[in-house]
């Protein structure tokens, strides 16, 4: 189950940016649609322990490459074991990308990170559950 | 082009500090133009990074001349996130080498230890791209991440990093208007509490109050501004190629030294902007002071202290001395002067004649290069 990430790219230099940007930030063109698969390589990690206000500690972000070019900032789980070069899924849920294969306990803990109200923190548990359960029955069914 | 002098300059202590910024810019400014012997300058250019948010108040430029008895001098002020200060310089120099002005009081400072770290964290990291700001990403988390490939494709080594840390402590020891004046060792900076792994808290700039101040004049004067470079690069640190290098540095260090009619070779001493340990280490390599891959190697083997081949932030640099950010650029200025006139104290290179000042602003997207001679 890969997500598919909404791009865009330059038209002059071929770089690919996401979230989608209007211009290339290095030549002043407009840049077109792309799409890039959710998966790619760690490029660099860290565990932030004096996250800023609005974030609990410890908060594990990464940069990961996709296939395709693009780089992308996300959340984890946790960065223990993890090395550069580490192949890695993303999936977004509620505009918020997240690294590597998550059981639902570790999203659990992942979304109580982001402090907010927590009836937006359980809706969207739920509704990343009902992704993946829809996802697998799509799976199944091709 | 006019030549551009510095004819004075100032600086408060910097720390934890209890008057306001005003008071603290008015402080340094006052020393510089006592010491260019000029009782006002015909312009002023103020560097503050962030007045509206740290101190609540906005037309600071306005708010500091009035404040120092400047009402009537034209004061505008200039940002680029944590290299405002360099930036102010710049601005300053290019009025008087443009012939539009003879004289510039340049004035930097920032006030931010009456916040708490995480609120102080938060301000300073809205120079950093809003969607990577969804995430949490800080400075000090960007660090991380970069530091994190210095040392596993570069094979810096942990060692390395945190004598930079040691080293540029040692230099605070011996500079009275450090925030920090005293020495620590590698087993401390490696057993520090970790920040941003693998940053740890030891390889990074504390949070400072202060001001600093020079006054640029069109009449000669000891010091010359030889060249000013000003390099730029993606506000996103994930729209670049590169993460262990800083083409905003290349760049600005390309353009000061074109100006300057000299490159890196015949550098003194050096303030470089190492807020975090690791990028004093990949600036010396980005500004062509040291061969590319050897900045480590040269850190630990001294080249870098005091005593060594090419002295690197003999005021303590942003580790010790402190950094009240947009003070910090205009700081830099002041210690290679002080330097350049053999005014440094226990901490003076001896015989300077070239001195470099190198800013980072935001993560390394606005950086400055300024050279400085004795003339």
């Amino acid at each position: 189950m890969i997500e598919i990430i909404a791009a865009s790219k330059c038209p002059r230099c071929d770089i690919v940016v996401a979230p989608p940007a209007t211009y290339c930030p290095h030549h002043p063109v407009a840049m077109t649609p792309a799409t890039l698969p959710g998966i790619g390589e760690v490029v660099s990690f860290t565990t932030l322990h004096t996250p800023p206000t609005g974030f609990r500690s410890p908060l594990h972000i990464a940069i990961v490459e996709l296939r395709g070019g693009g780089r992308f900032v996300c959340h984890g789980a946790d960065t223990r074991g993890l090395k550069i070069g580490a192949r890695v899924a993303i999936e977004a849920i509620d505009n918020v990308y997240y690294f590597s294969h998550l059981g639902a306990m570790e999203r659990a803990r992942l979304f109580w990170r982001r402090t907010g109200h927590a009836g937006d923190r359980v809706n969207a548990i739920a509704r990343s559950l009902a992704k993946r359960v829809w996802k697998g029955r799509q799976r199944a069914a091709s | 082009m006019q030549p551009v002098f510095v004819a004075g300059v100032g600086m408060t202590r910097i720390g934890r500090r209890s008057e306001p910024l005003p008071a603290l810019m008015a402080e340094a400014a006052h020393a510089a133009l006592a010491e260019a012997g000029l009782e006002a300058p015909e312009a002023i250019v103020v560097a503050t990074m962030n007045p509206e948010e740290f101190v609540g108040d906005g037309n600071f430029a306005s708010n500091v001349a009035t404040h120092m008895g400047f009402a009537h001098v034209p004061a505008l002020r200039i940002e680029t996130a944590t290299s405002s200060g360099a930036a102010a310089v710049y601005t300053g120099f290019a009025q008087i080498a443009a012939g539009l002005r003879r004289t510039v009081l340049v004035v930097g400072g920032e006030k931010m230890t009456h916040l708490a770290t995480p609120k102080v964290s938060e301000i300073i990291g809205r120079s950093i791209d809003p969607y990577e700001r969804t995430y949490g990403v800080t400075m000090p988390a960007l660090a991380g991440l970069v530091t994190r490939v210095l040392m596993a494709r570069q094979g810096v080594s942990a060692r390395e990093i945190a004598q930079v840390a040691v080293k540029n402590h040692a230099n605070g020891a011996r500079n009275p208007l450090a925030h920090f004046q005293q020495a620590v060792t590698v087993e401390e900076v490696l057993e520090s509490r970790m920040v941003a792994d693998p940053l740890r808290l030891l390889h990074c700039c504390p949070i400072s109050d202060g001001a600093a101040a020079v006054v640029l004049s069109a009449e000669r004067a000891t010091v010359r501004v030889a060249g000013v470079g000003h390099g730029a690069d993606t506000l996103a640190v994930r729209h670049r190629r590169e993460l262990t290098s800083f083409a905003a540095t290349r760049a600005a260090a390309r353009e000061a030294y074109a100006m300057a009619g000299f490159g890196p070779e015949r550098i003194d001493l050096a303030e470089v902007h190492d807020a975090f340990a690791p990028f004093e280490l990949m600036s010396l390599e980005d500004l062509g002071l040291v061969p590319p891959g050897t900045a480590g190697r040269a850190t630990l083997d001294g080249d870098t202290a005091l005593d060594g081949r090419l002295p690197i932030n003999p005021s303590g640099g942003l580790k010790a001395r402190g950094h009240p950010l947009a003070g910090t650029g205009v700081a830099q200025i002041v210690e290679c002067v002080l330097q350049l006139t053999g005014r440094a104290l226990t901490r003076q290179v001896p015989a300077a004649t070239y001195a470099l000042a190198h800013s980072i602003g935001g993560l390394a997207t606005n950086n400055w290069v300024t050279l400085l001679e004795r003339a």
